[in-house]
């Protein structure tokens, strides 16, 4: 439910619409669907408790 | 020799002939050319068949052999690589008519090392489009078919690679794994199929998916055939910025070993997750071999586990979705329509969601460290489902119905998220006759403890040398 409040219809069709995304209505509501999905998942990944570690991305300058 | 016999036997097997002389590089290239004439109209493993170049390369292996220049194990060994490794002069579509007439100047690293062992390119192998997907469609050169039951999935996204094994069309095939794409496959086909620690096999000349998460590895019949290919394409390659600079072992080596005393972990979380039961007792009557041979084997914990498809979608789909960004735009259009959709949804995550995920990555790869300090191996199933209906959405797993794309890589994902390695090895079959893939993974750059249990559990059983009925 916390993810249909963060990504409403509105909201969907004007990042669509920043991310040039067009589409025939079936195809933007069946994508509509998977961004909300990818909403679950961010709220899934909040849960998570991270405090005191880093991300996985440390760039090491090559020794050589 | 029967035809049939060379292509269904392991590179090691045929290569001792090669060495001998008793059979020819032409012999085993024509062989395979006539195994794919008969099993390509069911199969649809290839995208690029190399019939006319493979009969070169053959005659030129037979003569380097008969003047004594023999170069190893694969000399004159047909291999497949599937179609997102680029080919020097051969096209590269990445599973897209897009790059249906792409033809990379170069070789990648992997195809560069093949060549230089001798191996002759059979083909490049169908693959789901932009390997994105793990169930082997794709409406541009035709869905892939598993060979056990044409109707069924291959299992992807290295679906041709795993099906042209699987049926003897090809000795060696390669694939690339980034949330399951070798292993997925591998066991809805039979085969076996090892994702290397990230960073052992060069990436470099691979069509990307996701650059933290992406593996390269083969795919083959026999786990002596995985460590013989190991022996060629691992090792550090400077144009990789993620390659690792490890020694490298001569992975035949573990063929030797056996599992005595080696410690095993089952994490108790793999058999609370939705799971066919036949998968469920395949997967534990082999691991009850394993410990009948002498391994120790425990229940383990891996609570983030439960974490991990989460984790590795955002990752996956924030990488991917910015590796395509500017081909989503220019040619959207032509990106098969559930591909292009899962690329436009990864542009609604924000960098903030994808730097959390790469901080919870950081804590399942620190939980999967501290359960190998316990144990030298986990095992569990590679896919809790045999192969589902080629575009089947939803598929049954013990009592829960759940989506394809999340039960396929239920098992696979964290190994990705981790780089740890793992391998899937044949370890049965359902009632329907369908394969079964049992999976061990390891320590970072162990893989000859991996390919040490898994060559063990091979030879104690006999799931390997079926042959599916084509």
């Amino acid at each position: 439910m916390a993810a249909e409040k963060q990504l409403s219809r509105e909201d969907f069709d004007r990042q669509a619409q920043l991310h040039g995304i067009t589409g025939e209505p079936a195809y933007l509501d069946e994508l509509y669907a998977q961004a909300r999905g990818v909403f679950i998942m961010a709220e899934t990944i909040k849960n998570i408790d991270v405090s005191g570690t880093e991300p996985e991305m440390a760039f090491i300058p090559p020794a050589d | 020799m029967d035809t049939l016999e060379i292509c269904y036997m392991s590179a090691g097997d045929l290569s001792t002939l090669v060495e001998k002389k008793e059979v020819s590089p032409v012999e085993i290239i024509e062989a395979h050319l006539a195994r794919i004439d008969a099993t390509e109209p069911i199969l649809n493993s290839f995208i690029t068949l190399l019939a006319d170049e493979s009969r070169v390369a053959a005659r030129q292996a037979e003569k380097d052999i008969q003047a004594g220049r023999y170069k190893g194990p694969l000399h004159g060994i047909p291999v497949g690589l599937k179609d997102l490794y680029n080919t020097a002069g051969v096209r590269t579509t990445s599973g897209s008519k897009i790059f249906d007439t792409f033809i990379p100047a170069e070789d990648c690293t992997v195809a560069a090392k093949f060549q230089q062992a001798g191996a002759i390119l059979l083909g490049k192998l169908n693959m789901h489009p932009f390997a994105y997907g793990p169930t082997g469609e794709n409406l541009d050169y035709g869905h892939m078919h598993n060979p056990w039951n044409p109707e069924l999935v291959t299992g992807g996204s290295s679906g041709g690679s795993g099906s042209a094994a699987a049926a003897g069309q090809c000795t060696i095939t390669t694939g690339s794994d980034t949330g399951g794409s070798i292993r997925i496959p591998a066991a809805l086909c039979g085969i076996v199929g090892l994702k290397p620690t990230y960073g052992l096999v060069s990436r470099w000349g691979l069509t990307a998916l996701s650059w933290s998460l992406d593996h390269p590895g083969p795919m083959v019949r026999t786990v002596e055939d995985a460590a013989i290919t190991m022996n060629v394409i691992a090792g550090h390659d400077p144009k990789d910025v993620a390659s690792a600079k490890v020694d490298i072992p001569d992975y035949t080596s573990a063929l030797r070993g056996d599992v005595r005393g080696l410690r095993i972990g089952m994490p108790k979380e793999y058999f609370e997750a939705p799971l066919d039961p036949q998968v469920r007792k395949a997967v534990q009557d082999a691991v009850s071999v394993l410990e009948s041979m002498g391994a120790e084997v425990k229940e383990v914990s891996f609570p983030m586990f439960n974490e991990s498809q989460a984790i590795s979608s955002t990752v996956l789909m924030s990488e991917a979705s910015a590796f395509h960004r500017d081909l989503i735009e220019t040619d959207g259009h032509q990106i098969y329509e559930p591909v292009r959709q899962r690329l436009q949804a990864g542009l609604f995550i924000s960098a903030t969601d994808y730097l959390r995920a790469q901080q919870a990555r950081t804590l399942l790869d620190q939980e999967g460290r501290r359960l190998l300090d316990d144990v030298d191996l986990l095992a569990g199933p590679t896919d809790p489902v045999t192969a589902p209906e080629i575009l089947a959405p939803r598929v049954l797993a013990g009592e829960q119905e759940i989506g394809v794309v999340g039960a396929l890589t239920q098992y696979t994902r964290p190994y990705n998220i981790n780089g740890f390695p793992a391998i899937s090895v044949p370890c049965g079959f359902s009632d329907a006759g369908l394969p079964i893939g049992l999976q061990l993974a390891g320590k970072p750059f162990d893989e000859l403890t991996v390919l040490r249990a898994a060559h063990a559990y091979e030879q104690a059983t006999d799931w390997h040398t079926r042959r599916p009925p084509l």
